[in-house]
């Protein structure tokens, strides 16, 4: 019966790959590559950096075994996460569920069959991309085939436990929760993993293990290097099972393997017992309609009457709309606290930079980072809007039907996505640039360079984000994060960073003259300030451009495209 | 064939479904009205196994939908409102994975006359993304009838079915009523209940308030000889909304 069950999946695979439509095929071919290409990067990079190690005697193959049990860790954390979102889905939220829980299948069997369509949504990206490191590894230290044979049998299990813990904590939080917000769960999941993400971090250790002077002897830095993170995580079983094999011994390994194949075994036990228990009732209480409580509160009220004071008529009625729906969307608003942790992170990684211990003069290399700054703040204000301003369109789903029905343009329309994305976008930048520049103590040029190009780029990401997001809507979703895995999405990322790439290079030579001028002294003559002028007014040109026709093409697909 | 004893619902404070009592004979199509949010949805899906009930039970053919779901669902055809689909299966295939999930066998034979049936046949290889509301409507349906169900629970049949369709639709129900199948209908279109339902039962906030055959409605509305929308405003109290 688990086999049947998963026919659709595999049948519906099937058809999508027989029946391509012309554009589909060239789709298919472009991500294909891009994904290859992808994966040769990863192996080449892992392979250097594994090399690079061996080459340092001694302690090289120790930092190789401790980086691998580290990336082992940070897959088991990624893996127990993604398998908690995806068993929500699965297990939950599934538009099939009503078709087979009202057919006479026993509860076990649609818990094996969903089991494994978590695994499989939940991994394969994992999977996929850890294969190159783990290919690489072997590479370098030469492997024999038994580290080969070791990682099938370590990846399996390694896989199987996070999605049965994954599932267990889904069906426990499901049954905990009041049942009107089964879907709200997925705000507490983004803490939770904030906070797991943060304890595992502390738990890694990492700025020591790349600083011996903070161990008082070498004795004690090799013995925090040899030891596992942690000798109850199944990340340590999986490193400890497969670093003998790569040293071409099988000391541990077998043991190693034991715990991660008996766990593995009791964890999917444990999961059908739980499931038995209280699966049924956690789904039933789970369809029960969902009330918006917070969303509906008299601060997010006013919060959004606020957000809408810069637009009038049509435009503040479509982003008064974008704000509600936003914020009572969990799925949607719980990201921000991602986005909060992204930005921390960011932030913080300026603070921690060693500019003293550097061999270039700490001033240059301080401007030289605050310049390289504006491409790096281009890019994580892309990651954001890639998840929160590309979907815009597509988010509008089925009810796209009463935007174009009713006497509205498409052009207003747009334009109000465009607006509504604009200025948190601008918020969000201005403060990566700001604080990021404040602690590397860039000069007040760096700064106000930085200020003003982070803002003009702003326009031309929100453009590209908006006008793609309605060249390649993609309505037909079962959620916001399916939005932007499609073609639209990799076509968003990849002319955004040739956006954001194009401005830091003609801006480069120009403030390379500038900057050297200011701090060596010497004029530049009146060619040199014809050719500065060129270059920004190029800039300017091509962040004109990028307003302009993403919004115009995204247009123009929007009103050939029949609802 | 269907005895719900005491079955009631609730969501927190909120009382959807509160202890209702029916009782349906073999080979009845039965007919449950009430106005949107009267609890129509709640109960039909309790009856299909779908919802668990706060209180009471439901019995289909003698087996507690609750306690023996397997038993009861194995006699059951269950036609939900909004038409699920898997979008990328084609009709033929979504046919056969629902005859699996019967443990049917080979039923190409009955999948190839019921696709006949409902029209679908030059469609049976056509991904059901490609369908419209109607065709996918008369998909499920097709699909409930494959393994031959003994008790047919159906909500809303009519929306989006085309004036064949939903004759089509009637003449199937009725034929497979006097085949001795058990329909329970929860529907709007109250020339359909006129029509085909033996009896029908109206419930309003959750409250069984009335039942019994058409006439025997009027009746209870004061208002014999008189169709059913005015008796089922009255007795509903919609129409001093109007």
């Amino acid at each position: 019966m688990m086999l049947i069950l998963l026919t659709p999946r595999y049948r519906a695979l099937k058809n999508q790959l027989n029946r391509f439509a012309p554009g589909d095929r060239l789709k298919t071919a472009v991500l294909t590559l891009l994904g290859l290409a992808f994966w040769a990067f990863l192996f080449g990079v892992s392979y250097r950096v594994l090399s690079y190690f061996r080459t340092i005697e001694g302690l090289g193959d120790l930092l190789a075994l401790r980086l691998l049990s580290m990336v082992l860790l940070t897959f088991f954390s990624i893996l127990l996460f993604s398998n908690v979102v995806t068993s929500l889905s699965t297990y939950y939220l599934s538009d099939e569920l009503d078709l087979l829980l009202s057919a006479p299948v026993r509860i076990e069997h649609i818990y094996r069959a969903k089991f494994i369509e978590t695994i499989a949504d939940s991994s394969w990206m994992t999977l996929i991309y850890g294969l190159p490191v783990f290919l690489a590894y072997g590479a370098v230290f030469r492997a024999t085939l038994l580290y080969y044979l070791g990682l099938i049998l370590t990846i399996i299990p390694f896989l199987v436990i996070p999605a049965g813990i994954g599932i267990i904590v889904t069906m426990l939080l499901v049954n905990a929760f009041p049942a009107r917000r089964a879907k709200d769960v997925l705000v507490l999941l983004g803490l939770l993993f904030f906070v797991v993400m943060y304890v595992l971090f502390r738990m890694l250790r990492p700025e020591k293990l790349v600083d011996p002077d903070a161990f008082p002897t070498l004795v004690q830095y090799l013995t925090a290097m040899r030891g596992p993170v942690s000798p109850l995580l199944p990340s340590s079983w999986a490193s400890e099972a497969l670093s003998p094999l790569l040293r071409r011994t099988m000391d541990g390994s077998l043991f190693s393997l034991l715990m991660l194949w008996s766990t593995a075994g009791a964890v999917v036990v444990v999961g059908e017992w739980v499931c038995d228990r209280i699966y049924y009732a956690g789904w039933s209480r789970s369809q029960e309609g969902k009330k918006a409580t917070l969303s509906r509160s008299r601060a997010a009220n006013a919060f959004s009457r606020l957000a809408v004071l810069p637009f009038r008529g049509k435009m503040r009625a479509i982003v008064l709309k974008d704000v509600k729906l936003f914020f009572r969307d969990t799925s949607q608003w719980s990201q921000l606290f991602l986005l909060l942790a992204l930005m921390v992170v960011y932030i913080y990684s300026f603070k921690l930079l060693p500019l003293e211990r550097a061999a270039m003069p700490s001033f240059y290399l301080q401007n030289l980072i605050s310049f390289l700054n504006l491409g790096m703040v281009g890019f994580v204000t892309t990651a954001v809007a890639v998840r929160f301003v590309f979907p815009a369109v597509s988010l509008e789903g089925a009810s796209f039907w009463i935007i174009r029905s009713a006497p509205l343009s498409i052009g207003d329309f747009l334009w109000a996505k465009f607006w509504s994305s604009l200025l948190p976008l601008l918020v969000l930048s201005e403060i990566l640039i700001v604080l990021s520049n404040v602690l590397l103590k860039a000069t007040p040029f760096m700064m106000g360079l930085g200020i003003v190009t982070v803002f003009i780029m702003t326009f031309g990401i929100t453009s590209l984000g908006v006008g793609l997001g309605a060249a390649f809507p993609k309505f037909k979703h079962e959620n916001v994060a399916q939005i932007p895995t499609g073609f639209g999405g990799i076509v968003y990322m990849l002319v955004t960073m040739l956006f954001i790439g194009t401005v830091v290079v003609l801006e480069a030579w120009p403030v390379y003259r500038i900057f050297t001028s200011q701090m060596f002294g010497g004029r530049i003559p009146a060619s040199g300030w014809l050719w500065i002028g060129c270059s920004f007014l190029l800039v300017l040109a091509v962040n004109l451009l990028v307003l302009l026709l993403p919004m115009r093409a995204g247009l123009k697909r929007l009103r050939e495209r029949e609802v | 064939m269907i005895k719900l004893i005491n079955l009631s619902k609730s969501y927190g404070k909120l009382v959807a479904v509160n202890n209702i009592n029916l009782e349906i004979a073999r080979g009845e199509v039965f007919g449950f009205l009430g106005p949107n949010g009267a609890g129509k949805t709640t109960t039909i899906k309790m009856l299909a196994g779908l919802l668990q009930p706060s209180g009471g039970s439901a019995l289909i053919g003698g087996f507690n939908v609750q306690t023996e779901p397997l038993k009861a669902k194995f006699i059951t055809g269950f036609i939900p409102d909004r038409p699920f689909l898997y979008e990328k299966l084609t009709a033929a295939e979504f046919m056969h994975f629902v005859s699996q999930l019967y443990d049917l066998g080979d039923a190409r034979k009955q999948t190839s006359e019921l696709l006949e049936l409902f029209g679908l046949t030059e469609w049976e290889n056509e991904l059901v993304e490609n369908f419209s509301h109607g065709m996918k409507q008369r998909l499920v349906m097709a699909s409930a009838l494959l393994h031959g169900p003994r008790v047919l629970v159906v909500d809303e049949p009519m929306v989006g079915l085309d004036p064949r369709g939903a004759r089509l639709v009637k003449n199937i129900f009725k034929d497979l009523a006097s085949k001795g199948v058990t329909v329970f209908m929860s529907t709007h279109t109250l020339e359909i209940v006129e029509q085909m339902c033996t009896r029908v039962a109206i419930i309003n906030k959750g409250e069984i308030i009335a039942q019994g055959s058409v006439e025997d409605l009027g009746r209870m509305a004061r208002m014999p000889e008189s169709h059913l929308e005015p008796i089922f405003l009255r007795l509903t109290g919609g129409e001093e909304a109007i």
